[in-house]
């Protein structure tokens, strides 16, 4: 097993040689083929690739959903490759905040305790969870609508409601899955809106999707085909901030 | 744990599903009214004995003719009315004299002319009024006191007067707006001067134990000739001493019958203790069969909530996944479906609670069966109803609990 190179502080994720076998009855599929990857903080990254790339897979891989078949991960300089169930859900809760195409709120909850939720699991009191919540909440514009429930808000409000939820327990890193998949082109644009202000406000974002332009968003785009990285490319973009 | 956050999920989700829940809890509500009402039931029945069927108090036994087992068989009373001799005031003098441990003793004559016969006084008429014949220590044994006047004494026993010492029925009854102290009544054909008035009882089986007359025994004996057999009362200073009081009275009853060593009883002591082993074994056996029956309702109930949880879990398989990617672990999830099957059921035992109340606080009113709800059933029947709900929680909840994140958040719906 190899060490990093670099000291692994620098990055919020570095993958070595990172490989995701799946068995399709008597066949075995490899979802992933050795991905080596860095990214550092304040990178604004979007992984892209048709389906059936792998994209997904290395999302639930980063996202700390599933663990990897062989290869390393470490997760702000921590390996969490060989972890337990329960000390991956730690995780996910502390450094992880996901962002889901199908928003991926619960329906019968207000707005306020949806964005509530991690914090509970942290085991947060309930004063400074509301106070937490609030101010996540303010963030994206939706103090307002804290008692409103899903049903009750526009694709774009719930989008913002689950950024506020990805936000709430300061993870290292914002993963955001097809963020923009269920929304019309001018919520996307608002939605993207929030992203860049929540990039300038120091957060790592993690964006996957399949559309160019909304790729064109972050500054660094990353392509995956058949389970591997086939470009890794700045975008127009990282140039113009940076 | 967040426990909170759990129960808030459980009552959300049955507030969410009413009808459901309700037709859920169905066996759960049906086992516990039953195991709750029954207890009230046997409870109340026990209680009322206990109090006053069981007028001897707790320290108290009593020397009869027969015995209880001779009273209850038709073939062994047949052949104790040969056997056993008439009891006789001769006796109970004995008794008193002989007996060193009962601190009182007392006689009554329970039957004998007009043991339940009409009552004239004032104008008014009463039927179903029992009249007995008593020592003046017979107040001592009874539940009652003396509410109004005196009760009888040791002149009314040597002179034989014709007094009467009533139930406060008959004052409701017969002198409904006059102090009925010295004035009289007709009993059997006989003119009584009432001399006091006894404290209230109340009814067992809808049968009032305030429709009474007590006259001196000596005075009944007078009037009805001596051929019926007394029925003599001890009480003791401490329950310890029953037992060997009884001995005691035993050994006196059976040297005074000549009876031999291989010789039966030839009377009956009764002990309130022997009437409330009599009771208990023919309520221990209803009791016995009803909690068998509402164990049955409470297994079916069980199931029928695990089967709900399992679609409870099914349905929001999703839910599990969203939680579980924001950090809940497993326990979590467990605790969560766990507490929410709990909640569910020990709402059908507070269900089940409420509507066994209900029907025995209405049939305790309409009829003279004496229900009596105790605190310990209910909070019986809440523990009982929450642990179905654990027990038949655990599955759902443990494949809850075991839901992969990625596969739980890939699910429909």
């Amino acid at each position: 097993m190899a060490t990093p190179a670099a000291t692994p502080h620098e990055f919020v994720i570095r993958t070595e040689d990172l490989w995701k076998v799946y068995a399709m009855g008597a066949e075995q599929v490899s979802a992933l083929r050795g991905v080596n990857l860095n990214i550092r903080r304040n990178e604004y990254v979007a992984i892209m690739g048709p389906s059936g790339s792998g994209k997904s897979t290395l999302m639930n891989l980063i996202g700390c959903l599933d663990t990897p078949t062989r290869g390393q991960y470490w997760l702000n300089g921590q390996s969490v490759g060989e972890l337990s169930d329960d000390e991956l859900a730690y995780i996910r809760n502390k450094e992880i905040g996901f962002v889901f195409q199908t928003f991926n709120l619960l329906p019968r909850a207000t707005a306020q305790h949806n964005v509530e939720l991690p914090l509970i699991y942290a085991g947060v009191p309930s004063a400074e969870r509301t106070e937490r919540a609030l101010e996540a909440l303010r963030k994206v514009d939706l103090v307002d609508r804290r008692q409103h429930k899903p049903n009750e808000l526009s694709g774009g409000q719930r989008q913002r409601v689950a950024i506020a939820r990805a936000l709430v327990n300061h993870p290292s890193l914002i993963l955001a899955d097809e963020p923009t998949g269920n929304l019309d082109s001018t919520t996307s644009k608002e939605i993207m809106g929030v992203f860049d202000r929540l990039w300038e406000q120091g957060n790592v974002i993690v964006l996957v999707t399949h559309e160019h332009d909304i790729a064109e968003y972050a500054h660094r785009v990353i392509h995956i085909r058949d389970g591997q990285i086939a470009e890794d490319r700045v975008t127009a973009r990282a140039a113009v901030r940076t | 744990m967040h426990i909170r956050e759990a129960i808030r999920i459980a009552f959300e989700s049955l507030w969410a599903h009413k009808l459901r829940s309700f037709l859920t809890l169905l066996g759960i509500i049906i086992s516990i009214c039953t195991l709750v009402a029954v207890v009230s039931l046997v409870n109340g029945v026990n209680f009322y004995v206990a109090t006053k069927i069981g007028r001897l108090g707790l320290n108290t036994f009593s020397l009869s003719r027969f015995s209880l087992h001779e009273y209850t068989d038709r073939q062994a009373y047949m052949a104790a009315v040969k056997r056993n001799p008439i009891l006789h005031m001769a006796d109970y003098e004995y008794l008193k004299t002989h007996a060193k441990l009962p601190v009182e003793t007392a006689a009554t004559i329970f039957s004998g002319f007009n043991a339940t016969g009409t009552v004239k006084a004032n104008g008014q008429s009463m039927d179903q009024v029992s009249l007995r014949g008593v020592t003046p220590s017979d107040i001592s044994m009874s539940t009652f006191e003396v509410a109004q006047g005196r009760f009888l004494d040791h002149f009314d026993e040597e002179h034989r007067t014709m007094v009467a010492f009533i139930g406060p029925d008959l004052v409701t009854h017969l002198f409904p707006d006059v102090n009925p102290l010295g004035r009289h009544l007709i009993a059997g054909g006989h003119r009584f001067r009432i001399i006091g008035v006894a404290t209230r009882q109340g009814n067992v089986f809808g049968n009032s134990l305030d429709q009474f007359i007590l006259i001196p025994i000596s005075t009944f004996r007078k009037l009805n000739g001596n051929q019926d057999s007394i029925g003599i009362s001890f009480k003791v200073a401490n329950s310890s001493l029953i037992t060997p009081a009884i001995d005691e009275v035993r050994l006196l009853m059976r040297a005074r019958h000549h009876l031999n060593y291989y010789a039966k009883d030839d009377f009956g002591i009764i002990g309130s203790s022997a009437v409330m082993d009599l009771w208990h074994r023919l309520t221990g056996s209803i009791a016995a069969v009803m909690v068998g029956v509402s164990a049955v309702f409470l297994v079916v109930g069980g199931i029928v909530i695990m089967n709900i949880m399992l679609a409870a879990v099914t349905e929001r398989t999703r839910e599990v996944g969203i939680r579980k990617a924001l950090g809940a672990r497993r326990r979590d999830m467990l605790w969560q479906f766990l507490i929410e099957s709990a909640v569910l059921s020990s709402m059908g035992g507070l269900i089940g609670i409420g509507v066994a109340w209900l029907f025995t606080t209405v049939a305790g009113h309409l009829t003279p069966i004496p229900f009596q709800l105790p605190l310990s059933a209910v909070i019986v029947a809440l523990v009982i109803s929450t642990a179905v709900g654990l027990f038949f929680g655990i599955y759902p909840a443990a494949k809850a609990a075991k839901l992969e994140p990625i596969v739980a958040l890939r699910a429909e719906t």
